[in-house]
């Protein structure tokens, strides 16, 4: 276990290290220069000469990837160009906002696609199976955004249970921070039931045609039993990984639903950074997102080993 | 006859009763303000974004003068000013009793240490241009600001009056992007990254009557439906300066809402690479203003919202000539121009739109399709803005593109040759001097006229039209702007009807 543990954190420190030298890279060649979006196209030769050299944007590349990496090594951080706060702390509250959201909707996404996929499994090709089938492709086929306006619409403009959008702040109210959040995470999360429902069909489908599922039944176990505890468990092995990879996506930031709703998360704000070319957000949070991904997919390899005692993570 | 004359006397007593209650303004209530951009910074005066200035200019922020809402200059924190007859020194009296929000106190001395820094060479102000002039400065007492400038120039209240002129206390003005201090009606609070800037009422200003709401917070939402749908369900009060016009148009049906439609200081236009072949010959920019019709522009990009513009000039700037009937829309005549320009069979081009503007895109593929009639194929392609800056304005790298300037009095960029459109002309440099030297009113407006003309006539630039102010509120919000003559959304006067 110890050896598996060192071995990942090595390789995500090497798999940062490569983000990071990308990443630095790609934006260093990107057209468009961060002081002249900052002053726009009014502005004289001079104050935006004055501008880059404030901005340290005169500079060598080395000089700037070492400059940028001895402030994170270091602990000093960055600061976001045109929010004039440090980065790190911009990830964390925004932070604030993508991660909730995003649990949320993979509570959602788990509530509704679970339960649905047994019932259609248990029922395959009968009329339930059938209409379940038929709303996970409508699920599949729904454009997020639209998802999000067609809610709001109903929850927010018409009935005026919920507001448009927006979020007042963890600090400022709790309750009406979890209120904020309910209409899109359920929006992404409806979306995310759609693939997972038809997974967790197919999974227990492949399952329930085992033999020790017909073992189990030939010995009098309840059915119940039968399907939640022996094959629930074996199929949740593929649902698991399809599941870290959306939460990994999720924890990214969900662009298109935080404009939606403007929510300030973390999509939004590497969307407008790249936009304003904030080039300092940028960087930091791709290497958060690289960072993400791979953390989430090593908590669901260790989720594997407790589901399934025959992965030993010492051969992963 | 004589009932019937009491009676409608009362009605008119009444009537008029009724009007001017409704027009005291009553003190108190909060404002949620919606700005699409979020701005950069909240420094106007390291920033050009239109988007800083709209949240802090005038709400937290004020310079020596201000602009109110029909385009007038007026006292600011200069009660009055006067030009010498030479033109070339001015001599502010200073407003007394002005404090900070940090609770500095505002001199004479603070005026000039304001100007100092915009002027110096590390200076990052966007526009060090509007304070060079000024070769003198001069405190005779704490409340009186005389500047010597090197020249006349007629612009120089005006920019004095734009969001680069600020005053900033000279002891908190470090953090001002982050955390602006300022002497305006409002102070600032909190600007929560990413959805809102918060700013409460001063106590300490200068107009103990003003201002009359007790907050104001700017909300950014950048995406036009879901602006639409945070006012219908109550979250936000105002779509402050413009919503899309097609939802406009539609609020103004409702009566729970209204719509102003009035001018502001932009010019949208089709920026012509004036080096690029085969623009760089006249006859074919002036068959392209012939090929365009204007107020069809007007109708399928803004829904009829803005104003048809002949010259890089805005109908509510002062000096504004009307120069829409110099190349009237006629096809026939554009062809004629192309087949004497030596395209008688027309050519291909490329339009770059900068993708986040959707007016601009809009806008390209109205006249991909006017230009297409007389033989003028465009390609489209859409740039982000990164690119745009790059590509277009830094390198320029393309034939057509299509932009608001949002700046009032900037038909200087004219003279400049380097400038992305490369218009190399010295008539007009020439007359935009004497416009700038002109020392009375008439000679102004003769020369700013003339300047508005010459481009005009060679067609620099595809005028299209003058963008509107498109504000769309709640009824009960009064006082908000119906024109923006400067670039601020100014809340001093608003307030809330019970």
């Amino acid at each position: 276990m110890t050896r598996y543990l060192i071995k990942k954190l090595i390789t995500l420190l090497i798999l940062l290290f490569l983000v990071s030298i990308t990443v630095y890279s790609v934006l260093f060649v990107l057209p468009g220069d961060p002081a002249q979006i900052m002053l726009g196209i009014n502005a004289t030769p001079e104050t935006l000469a004055n501008l880059r050299a404030e901005l340290g944007l005169d500079q060598s590349f080395w000089h700037q990837y070492t400059d940028w990496m001895g402030n994170l090594l270091t602990g000093r951080g960055n600061r976001s160009i045109n929010y004039d706060m440090p980065v790190y702390d911009l990830i964390i509250s925004r932070l604030s906002v993508t991660g909730p959201l995003a649990l949320m909707a993979m509570v959602f996404a788990i509530v509704i696609s679970i339960p649905l996929g047994i019932y259609a499994a248990r029922h395959q090709n009968q009329k339930g199976d059938v209409s379940v089938m038929f709303f996970t492709q409508l699920g599949l086929a729904t454009p997020e955004f639209w998802l999000g306006i067609l809610l709001i619409l109903l929850f927010s403009v018409h009935w005026g249970i919920f507001s448009a959008g927006g979020f007042p702040g963890w600090s400022v109210s709790f309750w009406g921070s979890v209120k904020s959040l309910l209409l899109p995470s359920f929006a992404l999360g409806v979306i995310r039931a759609s693939i997972l429902t038809r997974l967790t069909r197919s999974s227990m489908l492949d399952v329930l045609r085992e033999d020790y599922v017909r073992t189990a039944r030939a010995k009098g176990l309840k059915e119940r039993t039968v399907i939640y505890v022996h094959a629930l468990r074996n199929a949740l092995i593929p649902i698991l990984t399809i599941l870290g990879l959306q939460l990994g996506q999720l924890m990214a930031g969900a662009i298109i639903i935080e404009n939606v709703y403007y929510l300030p998360g973390l999509g939004r704000l590497v969307f407008q950074a790249i936009g304003q070319r904030d080039l300092p957000v940028v960087r930091e949070i791709v290497l958060f997102m690289a960072a993400a991904v791979v953390v989430v997919n090593f908590i669901v390899d260790l989720t594997y080993a407790s589901i399934d005692p025959r992965i030993r993570l010492e051969k992963m | 006859m004589k009932r019937l004359l009491l009676l409608m006397l009362s009605i008119a007593l009444i009537l008029s009763f009724g009007n001017a209650m409704a027009a005291v303004p009553v003190k108190g209530g909060s404002l949620i303000v919606c700005q699409p951009a979020e701005p950069p910074g909240l420094d106007p005066t390291g920033n050009t974004a239109a988007a800083i200035d709209r949240v802090v200019f005038s709400n937290i922020f004020e310079g020596l003068i201000k602009v109110n809402s029909k385009g007038e200059f007026v006292p600011g924190l200069a009660t009055k000013w006067e030009v010498s007859p030479c033109g070339k020194t001015y001599t502010f009296n200073l407003r007394k009793g002005v404090k900070f929000h940090n609770g500095e106190s505002f001199n004479a001395q603070v005026a000039k240490w304001n100007i100092e820094r915009a002027k110096d060479k590390s200076t990052t102000n966007p526009h060090p241009e509007y304070f060079r002039g000024i070769v003198k400065i001069d405190v005779p007492d704490d409340y009186t600001l005389k500047l010597t400038l090197k020249d006349v120039d007629a612009l120089f209240i005006a920019h004095m009056a734009e969001g680069d002129a600020i005053i900033m206390p000279v002891k908190g003005y470090e953090n001002t992007k982050s955390n602006p201090i300022g002497t305006g009606p409002f102070k600032f609070v909190k600007w929560a990254r990413g959805d809102r800037v918060e700013m409460v009422r001063f106590n300490g200003y200068w107009n103990p009557e003003l201002p009359y709401l007790d907050k104001v917070t700017f909300k950014f939402i950048g995406d036009a439906s879901a602006q639409i749908a945070a006012l219908k369900a109550g979250d936000i009060d105002v779509i402050g300066y413009i919503a899309a016009p097609e939802s406009a148009m539609e609020m103004s049906r409702d009566k729970r809402f209204k719509v102003f439609s009035g001018t502001t200081t932009g010019e949208v236009i089709m920026s012509t690479n004036n080096k690029a072949k085969p623009f760089d010959n006249k006859l074919v920019r002036q068959a392209m203003a012939c090929a365009i019709d204007r107020q069809a522009v007007v109708d399928l990009v803004m829904f009829g919202y803005g104003t048809p513009i002949g010259s890089h000039w805005s109908p509510s700037t002062p000096y504004y000539v009307d120069l829409t009937g110099k190349f009237p829309y006629n096809p026939k005549k554009a062809k004629e121009l192309l087949k004497k320009a030596g395209y008688p069979n027309g050519f291909d081009a490329t339009i770059k739109l900068p993708a986040i503007y959707s007016y601009s895109k809009r806008a390209g593929e109205v006249i991909a399709d006017m230009l297409g009639k007389v033989g003028i194929k465009l390609k489209i392609e859409i740039v982000e803005w990164g690119q745009w800056i790059e590509r277009i304005f830094k390198k320029k790298e393309f034939q057509l593109t299509m932009i608001g300037h949002v700046e009032a009095w900037d038909i200087g960029i004219y003279a400049n040759p380097k400038y992305y459109f490369q218009y190399d002309s010295q008539e007009f440099r020439d007359a935009y001097a004497k416009a700038l030297k002109a020392p009375n009113e008439a000679e102004k407006s003769k020369w700013f006229g003339r300047c508005q003309e010459i481009i005009a006539e060679d067609a620099v630039n595809g005028y299209m039209f003058s963008a509107p102010s498109l504000p769309v509120m709640k009824a009960g919000v009064m006082g908000w702007w119906e024109n923006y003559p400067t670039i601020a959304l100014d809340c001093t006067q608003v307030w809330l009807k019970k």
